[in-house]
């Protein structure tokens, strides 16, 4: 049984990175074929990062869109009743999918939410807090870091649109000289 | 996103940084008002509002706004699609008005910055005098990689020969209800394993119940070069009226 599984393991991945066509996105990792002795231990896990396309009960299928801009792709993974974290898995949330090949199919073992982790030196700040600054016309600048598109069509009282690869472009240039106001980051929450 | 910009920031040297993680998201949820740029309510695909008396709309109002007062507002919205952007203006009642629409299942609700004056103060386009367009009108525009109903049918008619219709439900719902002329059926679970089985040089147009496999169906044919588009509708739903091979 196990000795099977072993001539069958670089199939399975070169299948995998045929059917996925995923060598080259920054998200998505994919072992390479190693011989096929060492195969078992030195298998990375397979794993998609990225944000929930679509899902469907009925065909027991998700779709992720891994990688970013030009390159993003969505990659599709079945699930079934032994998948852990099935419910994480909704619409427009960010997940890390763990995945193996069975046949020609991928098939997600575990889907777990990616919750945004606060950067060193910066705090959260909540809604109440946030509402009380904005009524009270705190001295606060408040960035929306979404695309533009979506600023346009909703976004906080006296908010900014600066999405983050503007920021990344002009960095201090787009926000306030004053290195001391309180900035306050929003998005389109925490996944 | 946010969390990459406050790190950013704090490599700028900014000394205090905070993020809110709940986001538009909560913000929305806690019926707090949001707005929208006078750009997208200029030159998007919106519902315009107001909300004011209707006398007050008729001395002036917002150029390509419906006007409908705060206490018809429901009614008159009955029979607008869920998903499309609403934005109000009026005067106080706005903010309450901003909590009914959300409850009425709307979710894209936001608003006009200052209100009316705000607007014209701003230099916006106005309109003025009697009104006539009372029924909301609201018609998606057809987003990425969605093939319009009218193209749809033509392919199922055989009138557009030059199409290959896959219907991306289960064998099971195909068993059950039927499927359209012209089409064969590719469940999504099967459809990475059976892409030979669709020419490159055809058009593919993928459906399903209600759009949402069809568009999952898409994205992966899309990544092997196929000439694809899919139908994001209810195929239930009148408007498609696509005649039906019956078990």
């Amino acid at each position: 049984m196990n000795k099977k599984k072993l001539r069958l393991l670089p199939l399975c991945l070169m299948l995998a990175l045929l059917a996925g066509g995923c060598a080259g996105t920054q998200n998505a990792e994919v072992a390479e074929a190693p011989p096929a002795k060492e195969a078992a231990q030195k298998t990375e896990p397979l794993v998609y990062e990225g944000e929930i396309a679509g899902v469907s009960e009925r065909a027991k299928t998700i779709s992720i869109t891994v990688g970013k801009g030009e390159q993003a792709k969505v990659m599709m993974v079945k699930f079934d009743d032994k998948t852990k974290g099935v419910n994480n898995a909704a619409k427009g949330r960010a997940v890390k999918i763990a995945y193996e090949m069975r046949d020609k199919d991928a098939f997600a073992t575990d889907v777990q939410l990616k919750l945004a982790k606060l950067p060193p030196g910066t705090s959260e700040i909540k809604t109440p807090e946030l509402q009380k600054l904005i009524n009270d016309k705190a001295p606060i600048y408040l960035v929306d870091s979404r695309p533009l598109m979506r600023y346009n069509q909703s976004h906080l009282p006296d908010a900014h649109s600066i999405p983050v690869p503007l920021l990344e472009e002009k960095k201090g240039e787009v926000l306030p000289k004053n290195k001391d106001i309180p900035l306050v980051f929003y998005c389109g929450g925490p996944t | 996103m946010s969390t990459a910009s406050a790190g950013l920031a704090k490599k700028l040297g900014y000394t205090n940084i905070r993020v809110y993680l709940d986001g538009e998201p909560a913000w929305s949820e806690a019926n707090l008002p949001t707005y929208s740029t006078s750009d997208f309510i200029k030159n998007g695909n919106v519902v315009l509002i107001d909300i004011r008396p209707s006398k007050k709309a008729i001395a002036g109002r917002i150029k390509g706004a419906y006007s409908v007062p705060y206490e018809s507002l429901e009614d008159k919205l009955d029979d607008v699609p869920r998903n499309a952007p609403i934005v109000l203006y009026g005067d106080k009642e706005v903010l309450d008005a901003v909590a009914a629409v959300r409850a009425e299942g709307f979710n894209f609700v936001s608003l006009v910055k200052g209100g009316y004056e705000g607007w014209v103060k701003s230099g916006g386009e106005i309109d003025k005098g009697p009104i006539f367009n009372t029924e909301i009108k609201w018609v998606r525009k057809l987003g990425k990689g969605e093939v319009s109903v009218a193209d749809f049918r033509k392919a199922t008619t055989g009138e557009d020969k030059d199409v290959v219709i896959v219907d991306a439900r289960t064998k099971e719902e195909v068993a059950e209800l039927g499927i359209f002329k012209n089409t064969i059926n590719i469940p999504l679970d099967e459809i990475p394993a059976r892409m030979n089985e669709l020419p490159k040089d055809k058009k593919i147009y993928v459906h399903c119940s209600t759009g949402a496999r069809a568009d999952m169906a898409y994205n992966e044919m899309v990544k092997h070069g196929l000439n694809v588009k899919f139908l994001l509708l209810n195929i239930k739903d009148a408007e498609c009226d696509c005649e039906i091979i019956r078990p």
